[in-house]
């Protein structure tokens, strides 16, 4: 199957792939700050090159701790807890 | 066509010819055939009211055709033919009869111009899906499928009782737009009626309890129709009411938050029907004219793309047996092409830019944006976080990847099962790169223009920065062999809790009542009895001995009814709902 060729061969170069992703983000938050250059809107949000890029980083982070967080806490129970 | 011919009729005439059909290959073409008609019908249809009868002092309308409706109505009868194309391997034909009566229930309610009509199809809905859950026969789905049962019906009471204040209070039971100013009790009781069917918090927990039990083809279908019907009257009713803005955006972090957490892979799902639902219900409070566009455009993107993932999830089950993450893994191997398709919906769920989601999620966020509700707006985009951590990657990861050998080998699922992915997949990126074909269908006229640079970065930055922290973090979101405590705790341990009460004080008191009975009470009944007897015997007999006759024949049918068989249930019911709808149709 040439599907699954596709897929293999991208797990076999894992370090490049990894690379070219983190070029990715750092072009996509330029990109940013380029559109951003002579933009002006009444909402800060707008405002603020690179804003998505933190609350991104921010969101998820917060996201993941307080889940997590709050299922071992209380939240997550055995399998047969309710019989 | 000024003629007018209801979409429903198709499913239910449909559902009753289905088992005399013998021929195997016959029976596959009349199930796909079913939802074609259906299409050809929704697209032939001019706006218009028809189908409207007086009956109990009110007029029931079947059939208002709207540019609401229709834009429901043309995503309810794709999915129906993707859902019958996906579930075409399934022998039992009671269950492709409690799908089409589930079907054609909810178009009933799509087309209804009044409280009545929707109450009737409503309660039909509640009752021919949860066959979807039962036909998984496992003790899990039979227990879920009783919770799945009795929420709806207390649903359906608050909506009943809402509606016959509203009638006391107007005199009538049309269904229109109602101001959030004139709302008193009545609407708000038929609000929390429509809302429980929606998933709103706080009325939910039905959901993630029953889906993820239900059936693999059963599941696809019912993540389509229930929570859009329920979108759909909220649209229809009650725009602009500020609770369902509040909540509406509560339930897409509330969502999300679960699904980081569930190991089961439709129990994940089922919370991002939540969290996506909540975009719609926040677009209907928010009721600006594109804030409902948002909500419609989005209820029709998400029942692709969340059926596509429920076709996804259920194909891992249906081959390996189980949806627990913690037990899957390296399915890539072996399941390179349900993963793509899964790949496509996650994507599309997410906003990725050239799929679905993209185009109308964005419109809901958009309205919250231009109305200055800066929270709303933040809270909407954290959820999208979520949205693209858990199905999107988690999901991914852990079920196709994680492991290098899969513990469990599976194969691709049948060939229909790939089709209606592949179809499914087609569309999500069809609206997803050519958005006009959506909006045409929009109730209000579209000038919102989804692909702009400040929006590709917008999405692109939050997606792949999840990305980022998701594979830095991955370790610690290796799910775990646990369920989570939901509100559905309440009522599945206080329903214990009664039994316990019922065991330890009311049968305590039942046995000490019956026991008074039995040494006082009695005596005196004696005493009573053989005075009547006297009467009884000469004048009573002749009457009463022809009345018990008929009663032990009527005893005995109820007998046979009673075969603990599902299939003869099943037959049963169906035969009810046929006799109510036939009376409703037929019967002023």
């Amino acid at each position: 199957m040439k599907v699954l060729k596709y897929i293999e061969s991208l797990r076999k170069h894992l370090k490049p792939l990894r690379n070219v992703l983190v070029a990715y983000l750092i072009v996509l938050v330029i990109y940013d700050v380029i559109i951003h250059l002579g933009a002006h809107s009444h909402y800060f949000v707008d405002n603020i090159p690179g804003f998505w890029t933190m609350f991104g980083i921010v969101g998820c982070f917060v996201l993941i701790k307080v889940a997590k967080g709050i299922a071992h806490a209380f939240l997550s129970k055995d399998e047969d807890f309710y019989g | 066509m000024d003629k007018w011919l209801h979409p429903a009729v198709f499913y239910f005439i449909g559902s009753l010819l289905l088992p005399l059909i013998k021929n195997e290959k016959a029976k596959k073409f009349f199930i796909l055939l079913i939802p074609i008609l259906s299409i050809l019908d929704v697209a032939l249809m001019q706006e218009g009211v028809y189908g409207s009868y007086r009956f109990l002092n009110t007029t029931v309308i079947f059939g208002r055709v709207d540019k609401l409706s229709l834009v429901f109505a043309w995503v309810f009868v794709i999915m129906a033919f993707l859902g019958a194309l996906y579930a075409l391997h399934v022998k039992e034909d009671g269950h492709h009869i409690a799908g089409n009566f589930y079907i054609g229930s909810s178009l009933g309610v799509l087309f209804a111009g009044d409280y009545f009509t929707v109450f009737i199809f409503w309660e039909i809905m509640a009752f021919s899906s949860v066959f979807l859950v039962w036909y998984r026969k496992e003790q899990k789905s039979i227990d879920a499928g009783y919770r799945y049962l009795l929420v709806h019906v207390f649903g359906g009471l608050l909506f009943f009782t809402g509606m016959m204040l509203y009638y006391y209070k107007t005199g009538g039971l049309v269904f229109d737009k109602i101001l959030p100013a004139n709302a008193g009790l009545p609407e708000y009781l038929i609000l929390a009626g429509f809302s429980l069917n929606a998933a709103v918090l706080p009325l939910h927990a039905w959901l993630p309890d029953a889906y993820p039990e239900a059936t693999v083809e059963g599941a696809v279908l019912m993540c389509a129709f229930t929570t859009k019907t329920a979108v759909y009257v909220l649209a229809r009713g009650f725009p602009g009411f500020e609770i369902l803005a509040i909540l509406g955006t509560a339930m897409t972090v509330y969502g999300v938050f679960y699904a980081v957490i569930e190991n089961d892979m439709r129990r994940v799902l089922a919370y991002h029907i939540v969290s996506q639902v909540g975009y719609m219900v926040a677009g209907i409070g928010i009721g600006t004219e594109l804030a409902l566009n948002g909500a419609c455009a989005h209820a029709f993107a998400h029942i692709l793309y969340k059926a596509l993932l429920f076709m996804g999830a259920g194909a891992v089950l249906y081959m390996t047996g189980t949806a627990k993450l913690s037990r899957l893994g390296g399915l890539y191997k072996y399941m390179p092409f349900t993963m793509i398709f899964y790949i496509v919906g996650a994507v599309s769920i997410s906003g990725f830019p050239l799929f679905s989601g993209f185009v109308s999620k964005s419109m809901v966020v958009a309205s919250a944006h231009e109305q200055g509700r800066l929270w709303l707006m933040a809270f909407m985009n954290l959820a999208g976080i979520g949205t693209f951590l858990s199905v999107g990657l988690k999901v991914t990861y852990f079920a196709f990847f994680s492991k290098d050998e899969a513990p469990i080998k599976a194969a691709e699922p049948p060939k229909n099962m790939l089709w209606a992915m592949g179809l499914t997949s087609a569309l999500c990126f069809i609206i997803g790169v050519y958005p006009k074909a959506l909006y045409v269908l929009l109730p209000f006229q579209v000038e919102y223009n989804p692909f702009t640079l400040p929006h590709f970065s917008e999405a692109l930055q939050i997606l792949s920065f999840t990305g980022l922290i998701f594979f830095l973090l991955v370790k610690k979101l290796v799910p775990e062999d646990k369920i989570t405590l939901d509100v559905d705790y309440f009522y599945r341990k206080g329903g214990r809790a009664f039994m316990k009460l019922d065991e330890k004080v009311i049968s305590v008191v039942d046995t000490f009542w019956g026991e008074l009975y039995r040494t006082l009470g009695l005596k005196l009944l004696f005493k009573n009895a053989d005075i009547s007897y006297g009467f009884d015997r000469q004048a009573i007999d002749g009457v009463v001995d022809g009345g018990a006759l008929s009663v032990r024949g009527i005893g005995g049918l109820a007998k046979k009814l009673q075969t603990g068989k599902i299939q003869s249930y099943i037959g049963f019911s169906i035969f009810i709902f046929i006799l109510i709808v036939w009376f409703v149709i037929y019967g002023m």
